[in-house]
């Protein structure tokens, strides 16, 4: 099926990805639709490849076979400040913001990308009220206000984490893809972090990798199972909890979730 | 206003200060200022943008030959302002930067150096050969031509020329790193990668902060190539590359000035000792080593330190522990400087002679007007002396700087967290 670029119903759809580090296939003929406005979560065992899948989604990785279309157009090939500008932002698994900046320098710098700003030499980014109203806005709902300049190095865990879902709303992207934001957090930061998390998505599209079923339950409208590179199953939450075959090979051994 | 006071006391100095100077001091000043400049320059990309370049002479050279072809075509009457010359500079260094950097940045780290020093060592290597653009190995010359009532004839013309124009570039520099590109820049070297994931094309990035800071080298060597008006292919050394990042290094990569500090200490180290002893290399070498090792935030960092924590710092008790640090270190300096100077005489060629003459024997030797036995102890006790009592002073001063230090820093901590 063909999409006119710009209004698929569909943000992301994957047909056939596919990716082998050397010999090792890692990713196994992948086909995922993610619905514009949906919020959907990949959840597998650790190694099942669902960083892997990110890093085709956003670009760091080339793609050994299949096709990936953002919004309607094939993105496969593009290089990830490319697949930015067309509406994707996304986190990291670890921490990856710009330890040695400010709180606010490190949002402003997705801000200024989202304005086209991005080779600007002749005015001083100080003096730019726009830019820096949007960057102090951003801040404050991610909760970061206080911390506004403070180096992002010498943040709590926990912030930093609120920053780098910050830094994925800076560049104005519809999709956003985050790689476990609620991993190592206490049970009231995971709390505070769904809030943020339902509250920035709103209006877009999220796609998620998290291991903590209530988390899913409490913010995703689909799961997809992801296990040995290869999806298993795309359902509601309670219909995947429901999944013998989830079970079977994922739920059943890890008895915590 | 803290930064604006001394800035200007600065610059009165360097326009009032001069005239009253000898050949050789404005000499040593035009040296220090393109030094700076160089350092500032390179410091862009190095510092900055956390590409460390092993190559930078190659933009210096071709800027200082760009010039001096301008300056060939002037003497030929072409109607060029004399005072604009170093827009050649500016012009190759940019145009040898684009193309230079647009292959150096495809790799990072090691390789990026790697292929700096390569592109470096290929104008080295090139530019003897080639007759039109190098002049050979002796090089190309050029007089600087009178323009608009300027006759360009005397060093002190030549100061203020080079000082507008390093104060210039300087002031560029500094409203660069004010920039959205110029926080761009830090953001580079901080985390490329994420760099890309917001939208930025990392790699073009790289080629204009490369091509930026080639092209305010490019005017550093045509400051050099108007203050000399000469230049050969050994502007394109290895020694010219290692030199600014010496300069950069040793003043503090991570503020702004430091490189500007570097090169003066530098210039002048250079100036002053180089007539005293031909082991001033070796002395330089020497410092940048200990700088690296106990001080590699360099000394900009270290007078930055100083300055933030400024209220906090006790000097009552302080001072006492600092002197003695000095006179340890003074000890220690002297001590190194006493050995290596015997070295240097021992195993110089002189001494062969003078051995040869004494037969098999060693005769006593010449060393700061006075005559020293080889052999006897007597000679080997003040440096010995010298390194034990320094050490001691600075072991101790040492132990009581860390603790005070401590209180200062720890004191800072908890006034962030509050
Ligand atoms: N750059 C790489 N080169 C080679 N192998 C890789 C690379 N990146 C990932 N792999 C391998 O691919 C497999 C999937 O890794 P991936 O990080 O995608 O798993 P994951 O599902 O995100 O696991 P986790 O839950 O631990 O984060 C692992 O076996 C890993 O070793
Ligand atoms: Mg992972």
């Amino acid at each position: 099926m063909t999409d006119a670029p710009g209004n698929s119903p569909y943000s992301l759809r994957l047909s056939g990805v596919t990716k082998a580090f050397g010999s090792i296939p890692v990713i196994q003929d992948v086909d995922l639709d993610i619905r514009a406005g949906e919020r959907h979560a990949v959840i597998g065992p650790n190694g099942a490849g669902k960083s892997t899948l990110f890093n085709l989604i956003s670009g760091l990785f080339p793609l050994s076979g299949g096709d990936i279309r953002l919004h309607g157009r094939s993105i496969a090939g593009l290089s990830p400040h490319r697949i930015n500008r067309l509406g994707l932002a996304r986190s990291f698994q670890i921490s990856n913001i710009f330890h040695r900046m400010s709180v606010f320098e490190n949002l402003r710098i997705g801000v200024l990308a989202r304005h086209g700003i991005r080779f600007g030499l002749f005015r001083p980014v100080d003096r730019m009220r726009r830019i820096n109203d949007e960057t102090d806005a951003i801040l404050a709902r991610v909760g970061l206000t206080a911390r506004a300049h403070d180096l992002a190095g010498d943040l709590t865990y926990s912030e930093q984490r609120a920053l780098e879902i910050g830094m994925t709303l800076t560049t104005g992207a519809d999709v956003i893809l985050l790689d476990e934001p609620t991993a190592g957090m206490s049970r009231e930061e995971t709390a505070r972090a769904i809030d943020l998390i339902r509250t920035v998505s709103e209006g877009k599209t999220l796609l998620m990798v998290e291991h903590d079923m209530s988390v899913v339950f409490s913010l995703c409208d689909r799961v997809s199972v992801l296990v040995y590179g290869n999806i298993l199953a795309t359902d509601t939450p309670a219909a995947i909890s429901a999944n013998r075959a989830v079970q079977e090979a994922y739920l059943g051994e890890e008895a915590d979730i | 206003m803290r930064t604006i006071i001394p800035a200007a006391i600065l610059l009165i100095a360097l326009l009032a200060v001069p005239p009253f100077l000898g050949l050789g001091w404005q000499n040593a000043l035009v040296n220090l200022l393109i030094a700076s400049l160089f350092a500032l320059a390179f410091n862009l990309l190095s510092g900055q943008a956390g590409l460390l370049s092993f190559g930078h002479a190659a933009y210096f050279g071709v800027g200082a030959f760009a010039t001096l072809h301008l300056m060939i075509a002037v003497e030929d009457g072409l109607p060029f302002p004399t005072p604009l010359l170093p827009l050649a500079g500016a012009g190759a260094g940019l145009a040898v930067g684009l193309v230079a950097g647009v292959f150096a940045t495809k790799r990072s780290g090691v390789y990026f150096a790697l292929v700096t020093l390569a592109i470096a060592e290929l104008f080295h290597s090139l530019a003897p050969h080639l007759q039109g653009w190098f002049g050979g190995e002796s090089g190309i010359s050029a007089m600087r031509m009178p323009w608009g009532g300027f006759v360009f004839g005397s060093l002190l013309e030549v100061y203020y020329l080079t000082l507008g124009w390093v104060v210039l570039s300087i002031l560029v520099l500094w409203a660069y790193t004010r920039t959205p590109f110029g926080r761009l820049t830090l953001a580079l070297r901080d985390n490329e990668q994420r760099v890309r994931f917001l939208g930025y094309d990392a790699h073009a990035a790289k080629v204009v902060v490369f091509t930026i800071s080639a092209m305010f080298s490019g005017v550093a060597g045509a400051l050099l190539a108007i203050s000399n008006e000469t230049a050969n292919y050994a502007l394109f050394s290895a020694h010219v590359s290692a030199q600014v990042v010496l300069h950069t290094f040793v003043g503090g990569a991570t503020i702004f000035l430091g490189p500007v500090i570097g090169a003066v200490v530098f210039t002048l180290f250079a100036y002053i000792v180089s007539d005293l002893t031909r082991s001033w290399l070796f002395y330089q070498g020497l410092i940048f080593v200990l700088v690296m090792l106990y001080a590699p935030i360099g000394i900009g960092g270290v007078i930055r330190h100083h300055l933030r924590h400024w209220r906090s710092i006790d000097w009552s008790r302080l001072a006492a522990p600092y002197a003695l640090a000095g006179v340890g270190g003074a000890m220690i300096a002297g001590g190194v400087v006493f050995l290596t100077e015997c070295v240097a005489i021992l195993f110089g060629e002189e001494y062969a002679v003078a051995m040869r003459d004494a037969g098999d024997t060693l005769p006593p030797f010449e060393m700061a007007g006075m005559s020293w036995d080889p052999l006897g102890p007597a000679s080997w006790l003040p440096p010995i002396l010298l390194l034990s009592i320094g050490g001691l002073c600075l072991h101790r001063a040492r132990d009581r700087i860390k603790p005070l230090w401590d209180a200062i820093e720890g004191g800072a901590a908890k006034e962030g967290t509050r």
